[in-house]
């Protein structure tokens, strides 16, 4: 898909160079964790109004399982890794090697296998982040949950929210070979996120 | 009669983040909810309502929607009424959200304090609050009926509740 929108807006164009190529590493390391099956691609880098964040997003009053990992301070985000269930079972029974569970509640050992995919994601994000912007970054320990997606996403963007009525966000897909996926994440950087990823574009000039 | 708002069906109106709507029976207007309010204002007379989907508690001067904020929203709100000829005595108010959403670990934390800024904001137009559903980790969907003037609350997992 590798949609670009505003793509008038220099800035904007700007940061999708870099996430993509932080979204290279996180491919990698998805690549390793899934023994070679999962790759990672940067969708979209996108601002968004407020009002319609959900609607846009296709992210409404379905229940999803999510993994979220945020990086506290100024200079951070929301990583949000959303499945249906019957997809976050799947990727859940791959890992483990075994078949999907069907029990109503997720076994402790399937939270761990997505938390833990949460964690690796999130992680070479922080990782190629931490690079470019040459910045400590400190990532929470990832959180499962399983709610509304709209009611996760407006707490993840609820930090951009303070400061605009536009919201920055970046939209990642998964493939599986030359199959898309259906499981998706979201990463909302704060202001001091998009500053500072400025700044060192900038600097690389 | 809705403002600013999405449609969802003829009768249904989603209201968006710092969005306000108006709607009259037998529209209903719905929300999906973590830390933000779900505020709607009704008036059974005239099987009319305002819904305002608030994010933050106050303005504190800055830009953005009036339905954003819960000091301006209650104001605009009855502007709103106003707008469309309804009065604002003998209006009730119906309210949901403001979760900690992340087991009240993730980032702002905002829930109690636009729960707090909602019923100051109420109680400084004297409107009476006839019910709430406030609080909590959980996200909310609610659906406000303007034809009965019942909210209805539905946390992930869980049975649903009349206000």
């Amino acid at each position: 898909m590798n949609e670009l929108r505003h793509s008038d807006n220099g800035a904007l164009a700007a940061l999708y160079e870099l996430f993509a190529s932080a979204t290279h590493d996180a491919s990698a390391a998805m690549c390793r964790w899934t023994n070679g099956l999962i790759t990672v691609t940067l969708d979209q880098v996108r601002e968004i109004p407020l009002e319609d964040i959900s609607a846009e997003l296709g992210i409404g009053d379905e229940l999803l399982t999510m993994v979220v990992l945020t990086l506290k301070g100024d200079v951070g985000g929301n990583l949000i890794l959303l499945f249906d269930e019957h997809n976050g079972r799947q990727l859940a029974a791959s890992l483990l090697g075994r078949h999907a569970g069907t029990e109503p509640e997720w076994s402790d050992i399937e939270k761990s296998a997505l938390t833990e995919t949460g964690n690796i994601l999130g992680c070479a994000y922080v990782n190629a982040l931490t690079r470019l912007i040459d910045t400590d970054l400190m990532p929470s320990a990832p959180y499962f949950i399983q709610d509304y997606g709209a009611s996760v996403l407006q707490q993840a963007v609820m930090m951009q929210a303070l400061t605009s009525d536009r919201l920055l966000l970046c939209q990642i897909g998964f493939r599986r070979k030359a199959q898309e996926l259906d499981w998706r994440v979201v990463f909302v950087p704060t202001q001091g996120m998009q500053e500072a990823l400025q700044r060192s574009l900038h600097a690389a000039l | 009669m809705n403002t600013q708002t999405t449609s969802t069906a003829a009768a249904d109106i989603l209201v968006g983040m710092g969005q306000i709507a108006a709607g009259q029976a037998p529209q209903r207007m719905k929300a999906i909810l973590g830390s933000c309010i779900g505020l709607a204002l009704y008036h059974p007379g005239r099987k009319s309502g305002v819904m305002a989907h608030i994010v933050l508690p106050e303005s504190a001067g800055r830009d953005g929607a009036p339905g954003k904020f819960a000091d301006t929203a209650v104001p605009q709100m009855l502007a709103v009424l106003r707008d469309h000829g309804l009065p604002a005595y003998g209006l009730t108010a119906k309210l949901a959200g403001g979760a900690n959403m992340f087991n009240g670990s993730g980032p702002l934390q905002i829930g109690d304090a636009n729960a707090q800024a909602v019923a100051a904001a109420l109680r400084k137009a004297g409107i009476r609050v006839a019910g709430h559903d406030i609080g909590g980790t959980r996200g909310r969907r609610v659906d406000f009926d303007c034809a009965s003037g019942e909210m209805i609350v539905q946390c992930a997992g869980q049975p649903a509740r009349t206000l």
